[in-house]
Protein backbone atom coordinates (compact mmCIF):
# COMPACT_ATOMS: atom_id res chain seq x y z
CA UNK A 1 0.00 0.00 0.00
CA UNK A 2 3.15 2.79 0.52
CA UNK A 3 4.26 2.21 -2.89
CA UNK A 4 1.19 3.20 -4.32
CA UNK A 5 0.70 6.33 -1.89
CA UNK A 6 4.16 7.05 -3.13
CA UNK A 7 3.23 7.09 -6.64
CA UNK A 8 0.24 9.23 -6.31
CA UNK A 9 2.43 11.20 -4.61
CA UNK A 10 4.62 11.79 -7.28
CA UNK A 11 1.46 11.89 -9.70
CA UNK A 12 0.75 15.31 -7.74
CA UNK A 13 4.12 16.44 -7.62
CA UNK A 14 3.89 16.36 -11.30
CA UNK A 15 0.77 17.80 -11.19
CA UNK A 16 2.25 20.69 -9.29
CA UNK A 17 4.87 20.87 -11.86
CA UNK A 18 2.46 21.73 -14.71
CA UNK A 19 -0.04 24.18 -13.18
CA UNK A 20 2.14 26.03 -10.39
CA UNK A 21 5.63 26.20 -12.02
CA UNK A 22 6.06 29.17 -14.33
CA UNK A 23 9.13 27.65 -16.30
CA UNK A 24 7.96 26.38 -19.31
CA UNK A 25 10.82 23.60 -19.30
CA UNK A 26 9.73 23.00 -15.59
CA UNK A 27 6.44 22.31 -17.01
CA UNK A 28 7.76 19.98 -19.40
CA UNK A 29 9.41 18.46 -16.60
CA UNK A 30 6.41 17.69 -15.20
CA UNK A 31 4.49 16.12 -17.43
CA UNK A 32 7.28 13.71 -17.76
CA UNK A 33 6.52 13.18 -14.44
CA UNK A 34 3.22 12.48 -14.76
CA UNK A 35 3.99 9.94 -17.66
CA UNK A 36 6.81 7.69 -15.73
CA UNK A 37 3.88 7.52 -12.58
CA UNK A 38 1.56 6.39 -15.16
CA UNK A 39 4.58 3.43 -16.32
CA UNK A 40 5.19 2.63 -12.78
CA UNK A 41 1.94 2.03 -11.86
CA UNK A 42 1.23 -0.08 -14.73
CA UNK A 43 4.01 -2.39 -14.03
CA UNK A 44 3.28 -2.35 -10.32
CA UNK A 45 -0.52 -3.73 -11.25
CA UNK A 46 1.26 -6.66 -13.18
CA UNK A 47 3.06 -7.31 -10.52
CA UNK A 48 0.80 -8.70 -8.15
CA UNK A 49 0.69 -11.70 -9.91
CA UNK A 50 4.33 -12.98 -9.48
CA UNK A 51 7.80 -12.42 -8.90
CA UNK A 52 9.89 -13.21 -11.59
CA UNK A 53 11.02 -11.40 -14.89
CA UNK A 54 9.14 -12.80 -17.76
CA UNK A 55 12.13 -13.95 -19.34
CA UNK A 56 11.34 -17.60 -19.95
CA UNK A 57 14.07 -19.84 -18.17
CA UNK A 58 14.04 -23.13 -15.19
CA UNK A 59 12.00 -22.35 -12.07
CA UNK A 60 10.91 -19.29 -12.37
CA UNK A 61 7.37 -20.14 -12.34
CA UNK A 62 5.37 -16.92 -10.85
CA UNK A 63 6.49 -14.54 -13.55
CA UNK A 64 4.64 -11.45 -13.92
CA UNK A 65 2.34 -10.33 -16.58
CA UNK A 66 3.85 -8.84 -19.88
CA UNK A 67 0.86 -7.80 -20.82
CA UNK A 68 1.27 -4.18 -19.00
CA UNK A 69 4.82 -3.91 -19.70
CA UNK A 70 4.41 -4.52 -23.64
CA UNK A 71 1.30 -2.02 -23.28
CA UNK A 72 3.93 0.77 -21.31
CA UNK A 73 6.52 0.18 -24.05
CA UNK A 74 4.36 1.77 -26.65
CA UNK A 75 3.27 4.30 -23.86
CA UNK A 76 7.06 5.27 -22.92
CA UNK A 77 7.14 5.95 -27.04
CA UNK A 78 4.66 8.50 -26.97
CA UNK A 79 6.03 9.97 -23.32
CA UNK A 80 8.97 10.38 -25.83
CA UNK A 81 7.14 11.89 -28.59
CA UNK A 82 4.84 14.38 -26.63
CA UNK A 83 8.55 15.27 -24.55
CA UNK A 84 10.37 15.79 -28.37
CA UNK A 85 7.10 17.97 -29.26
CA UNK A 86 6.54 19.92 -26.31
CA UNK A 87 10.65 20.64 -26.51
CA UNK A 88 10.46 22.11 -30.03
CA UNK A 89 7.55 23.98 -29.38
CA UNK A 90 9.25 26.03 -25.80
CA UNK A 91 12.65 26.21 -28.53
CA UNK A 92 10.47 28.55 -30.94
CA UNK A 93 9.18 30.40 -28.58
CA UNK A 94 12.29 30.72 -26.77
CA UNK A 95 13.74 31.58 -30.56
CA UNK A 96 10.88 34.53 -30.57
CA UNK A 97 10.45 35.93 -26.86
CA UNK A 98 13.37 35.27 -25.56
CA UNK A 99 12.29 34.02 -22.22
CA UNK A 100 10.83 30.85 -20.41
CA UNK A 101 8.35 32.76 -18.58
CA UNK A 102 4.73 31.72 -19.25
CA UNK A 103 3.37 35.42 -17.58
CA UNK A 104 6.51 37.21 -19.79
CA UNK A 105 5.65 34.95 -23.02
CA UNK A 106 2.09 35.98 -23.15
CA UNK A 107 2.77 39.33 -22.61
CA UNK A 108 5.57 39.54 -25.30
CA UNK A 109 3.64 37.66 -27.75
CA UNK A 110 0.35 39.82 -27.15
CA UNK A 111 2.25 42.99 -27.60
CA UNK A 112 3.60 42.20 -30.85
CA UNK A 113 1.04 41.64 -32.37
CA UNK A 114 -0.61 45.05 -30.91
CA UNK B 1 3.67 44.19 -15.69
CA UNK B 2 0.02 45.05 -15.09
CA UNK B 3 -0.60 41.68 -15.30
CA UNK B 4 1.72 41.02 -12.66
CA UNK B 5 0.14 43.28 -9.61
CA UNK B 6 -3.15 42.01 -10.59
CA UNK B 7 -1.82 38.51 -9.92
CA UNK B 8 -0.57 39.92 -6.48
CA UNK B 9 -3.80 41.15 -5.68
CA UNK B 10 -5.69 37.89 -6.07
CA UNK B 11 -2.73 35.80 -5.85
CA UNK B 12 -4.89 34.40 -2.29
CA UNK B 13 -7.84 33.30 -5.19
CA UNK B 14 -5.21 31.96 -7.04
CA UNK B 15 -3.65 29.79 -4.53
CA UNK B 16 -7.43 28.64 -3.73
CA UNK B 17 -7.87 27.83 -7.51
CA UNK B 18 -4.17 25.74 -7.21
CA UNK B 19 -5.69 24.15 -3.94
CA UNK B 20 -9.05 22.90 -5.11
CA UNK B 21 -7.41 21.60 -8.65
CA UNK B 22 -5.19 19.21 -6.29
CA UNK B 23 -8.29 18.33 -4.56
CA UNK B 24 -9.75 17.40 -7.29
CA UNK B 25 -7.18 15.17 -8.83
CA UNK B 26 -6.51 13.06 -5.55
CA UNK B 27 -10.43 13.31 -5.50
CA UNK B 28 -10.47 11.44 -8.79
CA UNK B 29 -7.24 9.57 -8.24
CA UNK B 30 -7.44 8.06 -5.27
CA UNK B 31 -9.21 5.10 -5.75
CA UNK B 32 -7.43 4.42 -9.19
CA UNK B 33 -4.04 4.28 -7.54
CA UNK B 34 -5.47 2.32 -4.44
CA UNK B 35 -7.25 -0.14 -6.01
CA UNK B 36 -6.52 -3.27 -4.79
CA UNK B 37 -8.95 -5.49 -6.66
CA UNK B 38 -7.63 -9.28 -8.34
CA UNK B 39 -5.66 -8.78 -11.18
CA UNK B 40 -6.25 -11.48 -13.81
CA UNK B 41 -4.28 -14.47 -14.43
CA UNK B 42 -5.43 -15.86 -17.81
CA UNK B 43 -2.97 -14.15 -19.68
CA UNK B 44 0.17 -14.48 -18.50
CA UNK B 45 -0.63 -18.52 -17.87
CA UNK B 46 -1.72 -18.56 -21.21
CA UNK B 47 1.65 -16.23 -22.24
CA UNK B 48 3.67 -18.64 -20.00
CA UNK B 49 2.79 -21.40 -21.42
CA UNK B 50 2.52 -21.17 -25.29
CA UNK B 51 4.41 -17.37 -25.53
CA UNK B 52 8.25 -19.13 -27.00
CA UNK B 53 6.35 -22.42 -28.80
CA UNK B 54 4.24 -19.47 -30.75
CA UNK B 55 7.06 -16.79 -31.37
CA UNK B 56 10.16 -17.88 -30.63
CA UNK B 57 11.31 -15.34 -28.13
CA UNK B 58 12.14 -16.47 -24.28
CA UNK B 59 11.52 -12.86 -23.92
CA UNK B 60 7.70 -12.93 -23.19
CA UNK B 61 7.58 -8.78 -23.70
CA UNK B 62 9.48 -9.42 -26.93
CA UNK B 63 7.16 -11.95 -28.29
CA UNK B 64 3.92 -9.65 -27.56
CA UNK B 65 5.29 -6.45 -29.35
CA UNK B 66 6.92 -8.03 -32.26
CA UNK B 67 4.69 -11.64 -32.39
CA UNK B 68 1.05 -11.25 -31.24
CA UNK B 69 0.88 -7.32 -31.49
CA UNK B 70 3.49 -6.51 -34.37
CA UNK B 71 1.44 -4.37 -36.13
CA UNK B 72 0.53 -2.14 -33.35
CA UNK B 73 4.48 -2.10 -33.61
CA UNK B 74 4.15 -0.76 -36.83
CA UNK B 75 1.78 2.09 -36.08
CA UNK B 76 3.92 3.09 -33.20
CA UNK B 77 7.22 3.59 -35.69
CA UNK B 78 4.95 5.55 -37.31
CA UNK B 79 4.14 7.99 -34.09
CA UNK B 80 7.52 8.64 -33.95
CA UNK B 81 8.31 8.90 -37.42
CA UNK B 82 5.80 11.63 -37.34
CA UNK B 83 6.91 13.22 -34.13
CA UNK B 84 10.36 13.65 -35.67
CA UNK B 85 8.92 15.09 -39.11
CA UNK B 86 7.25 17.17 -36.38
CA UNK B 87 9.86 18.10 -34.14
CA UNK B 88 12.20 19.32 -37.23
CA UNK B 89 10.04 21.07 -39.37
CA UNK B 90 9.16 23.32 -36.12
CA UNK B 91 12.98 23.74 -35.20
CA UNK B 92 13.57 24.36 -39.38
CA UNK B 93 10.92 27.11 -39.23
CA UNK B 94 11.68 28.39 -36.06
CA UNK B 95 11.06 31.69 -35.73
CA UNK B 96 13.95 34.27 -35.87
CA UNK B 97 11.90 36.51 -37.53
CA UNK B 98 9.39 37.05 -35.31
CA UNK B 99 11.12 39.12 -32.61
CA UNK B 100 14.52 40.81 -32.91
CA UNK B 101 16.93 41.47 -30.15
CA UNK B 102 15.75 38.08 -28.66
CA UNK B 103 18.09 36.10 -31.66
CA UNK B 104 19.93 33.17 -29.97
CA UNK B 105 23.14 34.77 -31.31
CA UNK B 106 22.79 38.24 -29.85
CA UNK B 107 23.70 36.25 -26.07
CA UNK B 108 26.75 36.60 -24.09
CA UNK B 109 29.90 34.03 -24.82
CA UNK B 110 29.47 33.64 -28.57
CA UNK B 111 27.83 31.71 -30.65
CA UNK B 112 25.89 28.67 -30.08
CA UNK B 113 28.57 26.19 -30.83
CA UNK B 114 30.86 27.76 -28.45
CA UNK B 115 28.71 28.24 -25.49
CA UNK B 116 27.62 24.61 -25.22
CA UNK B 117 31.17 23.02 -25.37
CA UNK B 118 33.54 22.47 -22.63
CA UNK B 119 36.98 20.79 -22.75
CA UNK B 120 36.30 18.39 -20.11
CA UNK B 121 32.40 17.56 -21.77
CA UNK B 122 34.59 17.02 -24.84
CA UNK B 123 37.14 14.28 -23.46
CA UNK B 124 34.48 12.55 -21.37
CA UNK B 125 31.53 12.06 -24.07
CA UNK B 126 33.94 11.39 -27.20
CA UNK B 127 35.85 8.88 -25.08
CA UNK B 128 32.17 7.24 -23.74
CA UNK B 129 30.27 7.37 -27.47
CA UNK B 130 31.67 4.02 -29.49
CA UNK B 131 31.29 2.31 -26.30
CA UNK B 132 27.68 3.15 -25.38
CA UNK B 133 26.87 2.35 -29.48
CA UNK B 134 28.85 -0.70 -28.45
CA UNK B 135 26.24 -1.53 -25.50
CA UNK B 136 23.19 0.01 -27.39
CA UNK B 137 24.05 -2.58 -30.53
CA UNK B 138 24.19 -5.57 -27.68
CA UNK B 139 20.23 -4.34 -26.15
CA UNK B 140 19.02 -4.44 -29.75
CA UNK B 141 20.00 -7.69 -30.53
CA UNK B 142 19.99 -9.79 -27.50
CA UNK B 143 16.25 -8.26 -27.07
CA UNK B 144 14.54 -11.35 -27.70
CA UNK B 145 16.23 -13.19 -25.02
CA UNK B 146 17.17 -10.55 -22.07
CA UNK B 147 16.06 -7.58 -21.10
CA UNK B 148 15.67 -5.03 -23.56
CA UNK B 149 14.60 -4.87 -27.54
CA UNK B 150 14.25 -2.29 -30.30
CA UNK B 151 13.13 0.72 -28.73
CA UNK B 152 15.31 0.62 -26.09
CA UNK B 153 18.68 -0.45 -27.93
CA UNK B 154 17.27 2.54 -30.38
CA UNK B 155 17.32 5.15 -27.37
CA UNK B 156 20.71 3.77 -26.36
CA UNK B 157 22.22 4.12 -29.88
CA UNK B 158 20.68 7.46 -30.25
CA UNK B 159 22.53 8.34 -26.72
CA UNK B 160 25.74 7.21 -27.77
CA UNK B 161 25.17 9.61 -31.12
CA UNK B 162 24.13 12.38 -29.05
CA UNK B 163 27.57 11.52 -27.33
CA UNK B 164 30.00 11.70 -30.38
CA UNK B 165 28.22 14.61 -32.15
CA UNK B 166 28.77 16.51 -28.30
CA UNK B 167 32.45 15.26 -28.21
CA UNK B 168 33.89 15.70 -31.74
CA UNK B 169 34.55 19.69 -30.60
CA UNK B 170 32.46 21.13 -33.03
CA UNK B 171 34.32 19.79 -36.27
CA UNK B 172 32.70 17.74 -38.83
CA UNK B 173 34.55 14.60 -39.30
CA UNK B 174 32.25 12.16 -37.76
CA UNK B 175 29.49 10.60 -40.21
CA UNK B 176 27.14 10.05 -37.44
CA UNK B 177 26.53 13.38 -36.03
CA UNK B 178 25.51 14.67 -39.03
CA UNK B 179 21.46 15.06 -39.24
CA UNK B 180 21.63 14.23 -43.29
CA UNK B 181 22.95 10.96 -42.50
CA UNK B 182 20.58 10.42 -39.51
CA UNK B 183 17.88 11.13 -41.79
CA UNK B 184 18.54 8.71 -44.25
CA UNK B 185 19.57 6.09 -41.76
CA UNK B 186 15.59 6.03 -39.95
CA UNK B 187 13.95 6.91 -43.51
CA UNK B 188 16.04 3.54 -44.75
CA UNK B 189 15.56 1.36 -41.87
CA UNK B 190 11.82 2.19 -41.52
CA UNK B 191 11.17 0.87 -45.53
CA UNK B 192 13.16 -2.05 -44.61
CA UNK B 193 10.90 -2.53 -41.50
CA UNK B 194 7.57 -1.94 -44.31
CA UNK B 195 9.86 -4.70 -46.25
CA UNK B 196 9.90 -7.07 -43.45
CA UNK B 197 6.52 -6.69 -42.70
CA UNK B 198 5.31 -7.62 -46.08
CA UNK B 199 7.53 -10.89 -46.30
CA UNK B 200 4.43 -12.93 -45.26
CA UNK B 201 2.21 -10.96 -47.78
CA UNK B 202 4.72 -12.88 -50.11
CA UNK B 203 5.11 -16.14 -49.44
CA UNK B 204 0.66 -16.04 -48.44
CA UNK B 205 0.52 -16.17 -44.43
CA UNK B 206 -0.20 -13.08 -43.82
CA UNK B 207 1.00 -9.55 -42.91
CA UNK B 208 3.60 -9.66 -40.32
CA UNK B 209 3.67 -13.28 -40.33
CA UNK B 210 6.20 -15.11 -39.43
CA UNK B 211 8.28 -16.57 -42.20
CA UNK B 212 10.93 -18.55 -40.50
CA UNK B 213 10.16 -21.96 -39.53
CA UNK B 214 13.04 -23.29 -38.26
CA UNK B 215 14.33 -24.77 -41.36
CA UNK B 216 17.39 -23.43 -42.14
CA UNK B 217 16.33 -19.97 -39.55
CA UNK B 218 14.92 -20.42 -36.34
CA UNK B 219 11.44 -18.80 -36.09
CA UNK B 220 13.61 -16.20 -33.72
CA UNK B 221 15.20 -14.67 -36.48
CA UNK B 222 12.35 -12.77 -37.37
CA UNK B 223 12.31 -10.78 -33.94
CA UNK B 224 15.53 -10.17 -34.07
CA UNK B 225 15.25 -8.72 -38.05
CA UNK B 226 12.61 -6.42 -36.75
CA UNK B 227 14.39 -5.58 -33.55
CA UNK B 228 17.25 -4.59 -35.18
CA UNK B 229 15.04 -2.42 -37.96
CA UNK B 230 12.97 -1.03 -34.99
CA UNK B 231 17.04 -0.41 -33.31
CA UNK B 232 18.03 1.76 -36.36
CA UNK B 233 15.24 3.46 -36.60
CA UNK B 234 14.31 4.58 -33.21
CA UNK B 235 18.08 5.49 -32.85
CA UNK B 236 18.41 7.48 -35.82
CA UNK B 237 15.40 9.76 -35.44
CA UNK B 238 15.57 10.46 -31.60
CA UNK B 239 19.44 11.40 -32.04
CA UNK B 240 18.17 12.80 -35.48
CA UNK B 241 15.94 14.84 -32.92
CA UNK B 242 18.36 15.92 -30.52
CA UNK B 243 21.34 16.53 -32.87
CA UNK B 244 18.84 19.14 -34.18
CA UNK B 245 17.83 20.76 -30.92
CA UNK B 246 21.62 20.84 -30.13
CA UNK B 247 22.09 23.31 -33.53
CA UNK B 248 24.28 20.72 -35.51
CA UNK B 249 21.81 20.83 -38.40
CA UNK B 250 22.29 21.79 -41.93
CA UNK B 251 18.12 21.68 -42.65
Amino acid sequence: MIDRILLLILFLIGFYGIIVKKNVIKKIFGLTILNSTIVMLFVLEGSKIGSHVPILEENITPIVDPVPQALMLTAIVIGVCVTALALSIVYRLFNSTGTFDIDEIRSKLYKDEE
Amino acid sequence: MADRMKNNKISIFYKLQIFLAFAAVAAVLLPVFLNDSHWPVFARDYLEANGEEQTGAANIVSSIYLGYRAYDTLGETIVLLVAVSGTIGIISFTGKNLATGYNEDDFEGGNRKNRKRTVLMEVVTGKLGPVILIFGLYVMLFGHMSPGGGFQGGVVIASGIIFISLGTGGSENNILSHSGVLAKIEAVSFLLLVLASAIGLITGIGFFANPFNGNPIPPVGYIILLNAMIGLKVGAGIAYMSVAMLGDTDL
